[in-house]
């Protein structure tokens, strides 16, 4: 199969409320890796979602073009037929399978409605020698690494006949070694006419081997460039580029005492992964730090494990309020004063079924209870302030909190939080998924609170939230402080330059 | 906080009238004085058993080992009454904190090892069942030495007195009135929505006629049994326990989501622990009812009796997922569970049949759970 120019001519995708992508021009040409850059939100993965048949034909404006002909594709397996594949960043693939039977799970060639092994690991031989990878194709996958399984799933895709391929952040979950491995055989695949789409926020990655880069911003195409005579900062400034407006009322509130001290954490995930390295940071009385860093760079693992719900500590220590915590819960936590706001308020923050008050009260029930019995007065009068306060809109405290709006439903997480009145808050992205209005309410809530003395971490991915609402702003690179700064005539570029490299 | 009849619970009352209209037709001896109480009794062992399993469930967590468990410490005060001479109530407080500290235990591996409830407590119903048969040596072992009574017996066949049972029953009746009004007049003052006078007349009134009915029957025949007794009290300190105290709410929180429930900074792991060690407690309660009831420990006590207290969850609209249930609910399920078994004794009906009605009823009950909590 010859591979072709595939074209996206002027996608316009929305959603409700949301404009995803507002016009985008995008063309791979035969045989080239082509990067996509942009923010978070940019619309990468919506673009990713239109070019693989995950929103249909018909979803969207604008069309496809494979060669010279116009592409109508209305899901993956569409999308499979004529030579796409995308390999995202969760592995597909069975871990109790050997390689071989990875690579033909789903098209297993029979005789008979026999599966002929025989064939099966000869052609899997084949293929993994066709793109010089030394994987045995009787390897259990499971007992492989990441990077190598991340392998088998191209080879996969490339056994299944695809010629071009979209890799969505392969190499998020590898080590260096690996993603060096990965890089060489994304290049060798150019070789063989084969032609690659490449998202990757690491722009060391995308400039080693990428022949173009293209640019999102907010939703639309902002430029392509040629690799070989562009650079670092030209592509940073293309993917921030744009103006902070008066959208964040931030007034600044004289600082008081160290509320929270966090020194040389070095934390490992539950595989003993190493996540986060020797950290440190402090926050103040009526300050607001806000943390930024690109997804996976260990942001809200980092107040998670601060927060006593996540992670393994090696070193480091952490402070609150003179108070050492180690090996503390969420509910010790809370009781000296810290709360957490977490970042997806469906699977972390809400009880969906149950009523507004069930979900307010829900952390400080102890506030209100006698020896055995809540106070159901004492309770209401408490809910009530807060419902009040926050200005929910719904009905009363009885409304079921999963048929309120994202916005009224991250007031309700945000009501629970302060109810237990906290001293330090944690509010990992707390304006995602909520129109615009709601979101100059939380900016408001969080001077008030900083006002009234407490501390406020905020983990923002938008820069401009950071710049808008931020007193002092750390970023994090794959598990490290890419840059502390002082919010003082500061810019988006260096705080992108910060995310992109750590010190 | 339900202020409102459910399609559910009207539901429910409904396929128990006809079950047992259908039963009193069969069979008129189904509505006899004597049957009724007889249906109690059964009804209040099952119920106690089902109330438990509504604290193991609600936080979304299974318990097959119970009937197993029913058997075994039931057993246990049996022998330490009729072989070593124990004064009963002693022999009885000793079986039942031995259930809890082995309940305990169970939901100690559940959440501090990860191993899934269904795991853990399918060993135990093995477990339970050997040692149970080694406990009474696979022999029949009376709960009372000679003609006597004692109140391990007396937990089945002690009957109030007929003006003790008038006295509770208007207790109950004043009861449900005063809370009826508290509640109104709270509910009101928090701005939330009232049912009309006449719903709340109408509640009220069908309970306290419900109330006496079951008094005057009751008393036409040996009077209220102990056993009601027994269940009205535990199904009030459960339903005070779901509903009014920071235990029950923050079971509902662990069974809807266990990861927000965490956040919120709520200690999980202990209150799973301490929902088994009291299931453990019921479980021994439920042993020495129920082998009072037969008169002595045999090697059938228990059987398959997880699976009726579990089916009468379900069925009373407990969602098997965890986060959903109340002990009106349990109540209601256990009562069409029994009414069913006791029925279809009456008739005579063959126990191949009876077992295939009671797994088509689960059955049933299973998939409507399914079919209710995808809407």
């Amino acid at each position: 199969m010859e591979t072709l120019n595939f074209t996206a001519k002027n996608i316009v995708k929305k959603f409700p409320g949301v404009i995803a992508l507002g016009g985008v021009n995008f063309e791979l040409r035969a045989g080239e890796i082509h990067s996509i850059c942009g923010e978070n939100g940019a619309g990468k993965s919506t673009l990713i979602k239109v070019l693989s048949g995950i929103h249909a034909h018909g979803s969207y404006e604008g069309s496809l073009h494979l060669g010279d002909k116009a592409l109508v594709l209305s899901s993956l397996k569409d999308a499979e037929q004529v030579g796409i594949t995308v390999i995202y960043q969760e592995l597909a693939l069975i871990e109790d399978m050997t390689v071989a039977e990875n690579i033909f799970l789903g098209r297993e060639p029979t005789h008979n409605g026999i599966i002929d092994w025989h064939r099966i690991y000869k052609e899997a031989q084949q293929l993994l020698n066709q793109f010089h990878i030394n994987i045995d194709p009787t390897t259990r996958l499971g007992d492989l690494g990441v990077g190598q399984q991340q392998l088998v799933e191209i080879v996969k895709a490339l056994g299944k006949k695809s010629r071009i391929l979209i890799l969505d952040e392969p190499t998020s979950a590898l080590t260096e070694k690996e993603v060096e491995v990965l890089l060489s055989i994304v290049k060798n695949l150019r070789t063989q006419g084969i032609s690659c789409v490449y998202i990757s926020h690491k722009l060391e990655e995308v400039f080693d081997i990428s022949d173009r880069i293209t640019i999102l911003r907010d939703g639309q195409s902002i430029t392509t460039l040629e690799a070989k005579q562009t650079n670092r900062d030209e592509v940073i400034h293309y993917m921030v580029g744009r103006e902070i407006k008066d959208l964040f009322p931030r007034k600044k509130t004289s600082v008081g005492k160290t509320l929270l001290k966090v020194n040389d954490l070095c934390v490992h995930n539950d595989e003993d992964k190493a996540v986060l390295h020797d950290i440190s940071l402090e926050v103040k009385a009526g300050e607001v730090l806000g943390i930024g860093g690109l997804m996976g760079s260990g942001r809200s693992e980092l107040l998670l494990h601060i927060f006593g719900a996540w992670g393994k500590r090696r070193n480091g220590t952490v402070e609150m309020n003179g108070q050492l915590l180690q090996n503390h819960t969420p509910t010790q936590s809370i009781q000296k004063g810290l709360v957490m706001v977490s970042e997806d308020r469906k699977l972390y923050g809400l009880i969906l079924e149950k009523d507004i008050g069930f979900n307010q009260s829900l952390s400080s029930l102890k506030s209100f209870s006698s020896m055995f019995l809540i106070d159901s007065e004492r309770e209401f009068v408490a809910n009530d302030k807060f419902f009040k306060s926050l200005r929910i809109k719904a009905p009363n405290l009885e409304s079921i909190v999963e048929n309120l709006s994202g916005g009224n439903q991250q007031k309700v997480v945000l009501g629970k939080a302060l109810m237990t009145d906290p001293k330090v808050v944690f509010l990992d992205e707390p304006t995602r998924g909520i129109d615009v209005g709601a979101k100059l309410e939380v900016y408001e809530l969080m001077n008030q609170l900083t006002e009234k003395g407490y501390a406020v971490i905020m983990i923002s991915s938008e820069l401009p939230e950071l710049l808008g609402m931020s007193d002092r702003i750390m970023m994090l690179c794959e598990g490290r402080v890419g840059g502390t700064f002082v919010n003082e005539n500061l810019n988006q570029q260096q705080l992108m330059a910060a995310a992109m490299e750590a010190k | 906080m339900n202020s409102k009849l459910s399609t559910r619970d009207f539901s429910m009352l409904i396929s128990l009238l006809i079950i047992w209209i259908i039963f009193a037709i069969l069979s008129p001896t189904f509505v006899s004085a004597r049957n009724l109480s007889i249906l109690m009794i059964e009804f209040s062992i099952i119920a106690v058993l089902a109330l438990g399993m509504l604290l193991i469930i609600l936080p979304g967590h299974i318990d097959l080992s119970v009937g197993s468990g029913v058997g075994l410490f039931g057993g246990i005060a049996s022998v330490l009454v009729f072989q070593y001479n124990w004064n009963a109530t002693f022999a009885m407080l000793c079986s039942l904190l031995l259930a809890v500290v082995v309940w305990w235990l169970m939901g100690a591996l559940v959440v501090k090892q990860k191993i899934p409830a269904f795991i853990i407590t399918l060993g135990g119903l093995l477990i339970f069942k050997g040692c149970f048969w080694l406990v009474i040596q696979n022999a029949t072992i009376p709960v009372v030495k000679g003609g006597n009574s004692n109140l391990y017996s007396l937990l089945t066949t002690y009957y109030l007195p007929a003006t003790v049972g008038y006295i509770l029953c208007f207790a109950i009746i004043a009861g449900v009135i005063y809370r009826k009004i508290v509640n109104r007049r709270n509910r009101h003052a928090y701005g939330f929505e009232v049912e009309s006078v006449e719903i709340s007349f109408m509640k009220v009134f069908v309970t306290a006629q419900g109330a006496l009915l079951f008094v005057l029957i009751s008393n036409q025949y040996k009077g209220i049994p102990l056993s009601i007794v027994i269940l009205g009290a535990l199904a009030i300190f459960i339903h005070i326990l779901t509903e009014h105290t920071r235990f029950g709410r923050y079971l509902y929180a662990i069974g809807s989501n266990e990861k927000a429930a965490f956040i919120s900074g709520i200690p999980v792991e202990r209150l799973v622990i301490m929902s088994f060690a009291i299931m453990g407690g019921i479980v021994a309660l439920t042993g020495f009812m129920q082998t009072a009831y037969a008169g002595a420990s045999t090697t059938t006590i228990g059987n398959l009796m997880e699976l009726d207290a579990i089916a009468a969850c379900v069925i009373g609209g407990t969602s098997l997922k965890g986060g959903r249930g109340n002990v009106m609910g349990v109540l209601f399920g256990s009562l069409i569970m029994v009414s069913l078994l006791n029925g279809m004794t009456l008739l005579a009906i063959s126990p191949e049949i009876k077992f295939i009605t009671r797994g088509t009823v689960l059955t049933l009950a299973v998939w409507m759970d399914i079919r209710l909590s995808n809407k």
